[in-house]
């Protein structure tokens, strides 16, 4: 067995991968930092991310009214001095991004232009045109890549965290290329793998997004937080779930039903005059009862309403929207400068995720994590458009600071046992890679946990359809050993690959599902129809899924209350 | 607008190719129900979905932005999840990339890529960097747009499977790498032009290009690469010229 | 099926060797005569015409050294079917080369040359033809005995 020695272990290329790294690397030039990813990190699904991210920039604009915003948003829901620290570190970090060659859009002064997005009182989203995630991406890549101490692990799928005497010590990693398991050893690992949007059949996440690095916590005994907290954006294309960016209502789309109505118009729909300007949770549910009432428009993927553009002009459009424009015109045939956007809600964003304090450590010692993987938590209940971003760097930046300190206070770790770990590994994958008999083909297993997942964990939820969608949850688990393997190539086998990754589907769905039924009142972005208000008597906590063996237990975690007080969430 | 979701047979011939099991690559051919809107990309996950899960091929975003798709198809280098399977008959050619070593299928090794990319340095080089505390550089929008088109890659490497020097000079940086050195050499905040415009005239010289042209229109993003490698060829000149009259201190 | 061509057996090869074993690169399938890649050829085939033009410029300038009559035996030559014909396909080529070279010149222009930015492409267009038909009429007119 291959082992392969460094100091910190990163599991994730994206941004809050590489931004981890980076941190690492300045915060002790001397240490060797492994970067294992399932893909090239240019591939990561940060690219994808388009409006922008958040930090004050303005004069008009205050740490205190960034942190509120994010509180309100969360519905109280996140821990306030994560927030606190969020708001502050915020500039600094799209600061240095931008020195790091981001070529963030500018006002005609030079300085750097910020654009109104949902839920924020004022202008501070930071933009790149309207592919920022591709931006920030490349820009933290190629940054990265001039630190010899950042060794990467390219399409080397981590299958295993490897504990030592009560420590996470390294990473069992499948060599996708190769088809052979490695030992990554050393003092600490950060996750920051990323969300779980695949499990959804309807979702602006790409085919990465499987919540690899949540089930390798999970399955090492820590607690994945508020897992029922699954964000729903408004706009996505009907058929393929391709996202259309909130910056398109920043920059002042409007949203019509069937009738032409201008629908966020309605009261009841709580979005007050901010109307498209509104938190994602609420929007998405007015779309969602829009539809059910008849006022959607039909199409040849279902029912959607319009997101109209016309009335921003050629100029604007190509200038601040570029991507859109091709987005539309390739993947509906619209072309957004005459035509409204045919949209739906679809599955966007995880809140929930591995759960850590503000270091971004668990309470596994020496397992940090960064981003989407994560639940800090700084989103609570509901996350505010363009926050995500900024928060990889933020917490990506703590956690490689915190996981080098961690490293030079522990010792590496038995060798040998490691690579025993790792072995058992190896023979695991190996007595099923080709030879797993059954009559159940992967895609088959998927859909039907992904149309569970639509059935309970949905724009809006009850007690009962959760539990029939746990049901068939649990029914698509069952016959998970049951799918049979059909590729026996070592060399480059995605066959495996998309195997391992239900599995870890299968486990984010589960805790999903469970944490939903538990939590029995409306917050954020989790809607019950038949518990319609918040309840913060009983339910101001976090909502924790620990994995066992007879079966995961749920329990509860207190938020970090601070200077703003819960109150009602109104806009 | 109106999209048709009805479902046409089309036939699908595939590259296959296992290095533990095959001398040398084969084809496979498979027949997909294909609705009119698909892109190549919906067919090949109903290949390996429905029909032959061991094709191995790369994707991700499906919304043309992470680059992991491209192929060739029908003898042209296409961005897989871009490529709409309306604009081909009845038969559909896939086939790795032009110009790379196959590992499996459809699955190119890029490593080589990968270190001409580095090689290029291709992060903001300066003398003295200003700390986070300090602000944000001024940048005009006019500065922006001098290097905003060449900063658009997503190396998706459709442009080296196109280049026909790729094909026959193993050293040639490539499109992409010369694109991304100049986007940073034409970064107002950047300082490095000097040392990239070496790596330009080094062993990957970008005098190799020969102006075919086909990167750039090949290009999904519509970078235009070859903008870039002829511009960078005049300033590697340039800077050569000006070095020879100017000795610089070692950067 | 299109017949698959292997490239140089080292394109885009890194460094080290893969640690798998790989099948070789292939040519792009449309190379060299499909699509734009003839147009490409022909275009990087002019240089052998260049070549063969360098070769008859030297012999003629040859002769001129070798006294009156061998030059006007070279001028008989040159009257030949098949010298008038490479010189037609000579101005073909010079032409083709040209009109490409010239409409690559717009887009080559770095973004900026010192402080100024590059004038718009009809500036470029305007001085190249220009001064290519101006400097054509001009040696026309000179060896038609019209000036000079």
């Amino acid at each position: 067995m291959e082992v392969l020695r460094h100091d910190i272990i990163i599991v994730g290329g994206g941004a809050a991968g590489l931004r981890a790294a980076i941190a690492a690397v300045e915060a002790d030039p001397g240490i060797s930092v492994a970067m294992v990813s399932k893909v090239y990190p240019m591939r990561s699904h940060t690219v994808s991310a388009e409006g922008g991210a958040a930090a004050v920039a303005r004069d008009d604009d205050s740490i205190e009214m960034h942190g509120y915003d994010t509180v309100k948003g969360s519905d109280f829901l996140g821990d306030q001095d994560v927030i606190q620290y969020f708001a502050e570190e915020a500039p600094k970090e799209l600061t240095l991004l931008e020195h790091w060659g981001c070529p963030w859009s500018r006002n005609p002064d030079g300085t750097v232009a910020t654009r109104a997005f949902g839920g924020m009182t004022t202008k501070r989203t930071w933009y790149a045109t309207d592919k920022v995630g591709f931006h920030l991406l490349h820009s933290l890549f190629q940054h990265s890549m001039q630190f010899p101490q950042i060794v990467r692990y390219d399409e080397n799928f981590v299958t295993k965290l490897l504990v030592e005497d009560g420590a996470v010590r390294g990473v069992a990693a499948l060599d996708i290329r190769e088809g052979v398991m490695r030992a990554i050893v050393g003092r600490s690992v950060i996750l920051a793998t990323g969300g779980a949007g695949r499990c959804f059949p309807f979702t602006t996440n790409g085919n990465i997004k499987t919540g690899d690095g949540m089930s390798l916590a999970y399955r090492a005994g820590v607690p994945l937080k508020d897992m029922e907290f699954l964000q729903y954006h408004p706009t996505g294309l009907p058929g393929t779930g391709i996202l259309i960016t909130e910056a398109t209502r920043g920059e002042g789309g409007r949203l019509f039903n069937a009738k032409g109505e201008r629908f966020l118009e309605n009261s009841d729909y709580g979005v007050g005059s901010k109307l498209e300007l509104g938190p994602r949770d609420m929007i998405a549910r007015a779309i969602y009862q829009e539809i059910q009432a008849g006022n959607g428009i039909p199409g040849p993927y279902g029912k959607v309403v319009h997101l109209d553009l016309t009335h921003l002009g050629k100029e604007l459009l190509e200038s601040r929207l570029p991507f859109v424009l091709e987005l539309c015109r390739t993947y509906v045939h619209v072309d957004p400068v005459t035509q409204p956007i045919p949209i739906r809600p679809v599955a966007h964003y995880m809140m929930g995720g591995v759960d850590t304090n503000i270091d971004g450590a668990t309470d596994l010692p020496g397992l940090y994590a960064a981003g989407e993987v994560a639940s800090v938590s700084l989103n609570g209940a509901n996350r505010l458009g363009s926050n995500s971003l900024t928060e990889c760097l933020v917490f990506g930046a703590r956690a490689g600071r915190k996981a080098v300190e961690f490293a030079k206070g522990s010792s590496e770790g038995n060798q040998a046992s490691l690579g025993a770990q790792a072995e058992e590994e190896a023979a695991r994958i190996d007595a099923i890679r080709g030879k797993q008999k059954g009559g159940e083909k992967i895609c088959q297993v998927r859909h039907e946990m992904a149309h569970a997942m639509e059935e309970g964990c949905g724009v809006y939820r009850d007690q009962e359809s959760m539990k029939l969608g746990l049901a068939d949850l649990l029914k698509a688990k069952g016959r998970y050993s049951d799918i049979a393997l059909e590729d026996s190539s070592k060399i480059f086998n995605t066959e495996i690959i998309a195997y391992l990754e239900l599995g870890n589907m299968l486990d984010v769905a589960e805790a999903m599902s469970l944490a939903a039924l538990e939590r029995k009142e409306s917050r954020g972005a989790h809607a019950c129809s038949d518990f319609p208000d918040r309840n913060d008597q009983d339910y101001l906590h976090h909502s924790l899924v620990h994995f066992e063996p007879g079966g995961p237990r749920v329990g509860k975690k207190a938020v970090t209350l601070g200077r703003w007080e819960p109150e009602a969430r109104k806009y | 607008m109106s999209i048709s979701i009805e479902k046409h047979k089309k036939t699908f011939v595939v590259t296959r190719f296992d290095p533990d099991k095959d001398e040398v690559p084969k084809t496979q051919t498979y027949e997909v129900p294909c609705q009119d809107d698909w892109k190549v990309l919906d067919a090949l996950n109903f290949i390996k979905d429905e029909i032959d899960p061991t094709l191995s091929y790369r994707w991700s975003c499906r919304m043309e932005v992470c680059g992991s798709c491209g192929m060739s198809v029908n003898g042209e280098p296409k961005l897989t999840c871009k490529d709409p399977i309306k604009s081909y008959g009845d038969t559909i050619e896939v086939a790795p990339l032009a110009n790379f070593p196959v590992v499996r299928d459809l699955v190119i090794e890029f490593d080589g890529f990968m270190e001409k990319f580095q090689s290029v340095k291709p992060w903001i080089i300066r003398a003295k960097e200003k700390a986070a505390e300090e602000g944000t550089y001024r940048q005009t929008p006019a500065e922006l747009d001098e290097f905003k088109q060449f900063s658009m890659c997503i190396n998706c490497m459709l442009c080296y499977a196109a280049c026909p020097v790729v094909a026959n000079e193993p050293e040639f940086l490539g499109p992409a790498a010369i694109t991304l050195g100049h986007r940073y050499n034409s970064d107002s905040r950047d300082e490095g032009a000097a040392e990239r415009n070496q790596v330009f005239r080094g062993e990957g010289t970008v005098f190799s290009c020969s102006y075919a042209n086909e990167c750039s229109e090949v290009c999904p993003k519509d970078v235009d690469p070859a903008a870039a490698v002829n511009q960078a060829k005049f300033n590697a000149v340039i800077d050569w010229a000006t070095s020879l009259v100017l000795p610089r201190g070692s950067k | 099926m299109r017949p698959d061509v292997p490239a140089h057996p080292h394109a885009m090869q890194p460094s080290k060797p893969g640690s798998t074993r790989t099948a070789p690169p292939m040519r792009p399938a449309k190379f060299p005569a499909g699509g734009n890649y003839l147009r490409y050829m022909l275009f990087d085939a002019t240089g052998i015409v260049y070549m063969l033009a360098g070769l008859v410029a030297l012999g003629i300038v040859w002769q001129l050294g070798n006294g009156e009559a061998a030059w006007a035996a070279q001028m008989q030559r040159l009257s030949n079917p098949i010298y008038v014909l490479f010189h037609l396909v000579c101005l073909a080529s010079v032409i083709f080369v040209g009109v490409r070279f010239f409409s690559l010149f717009p887009k080559a222009q770095p973004p900026r040359i010192g402080p100024a930015k590059p004038p718009p492409a009809v500036v470029f267009f305007v001085g190249l033809y220009g001064a290519w038909i101006g400097i054509t009429a001009l040696l026309v007119a000179v060896l038609a005995g019209g000036i000079f």
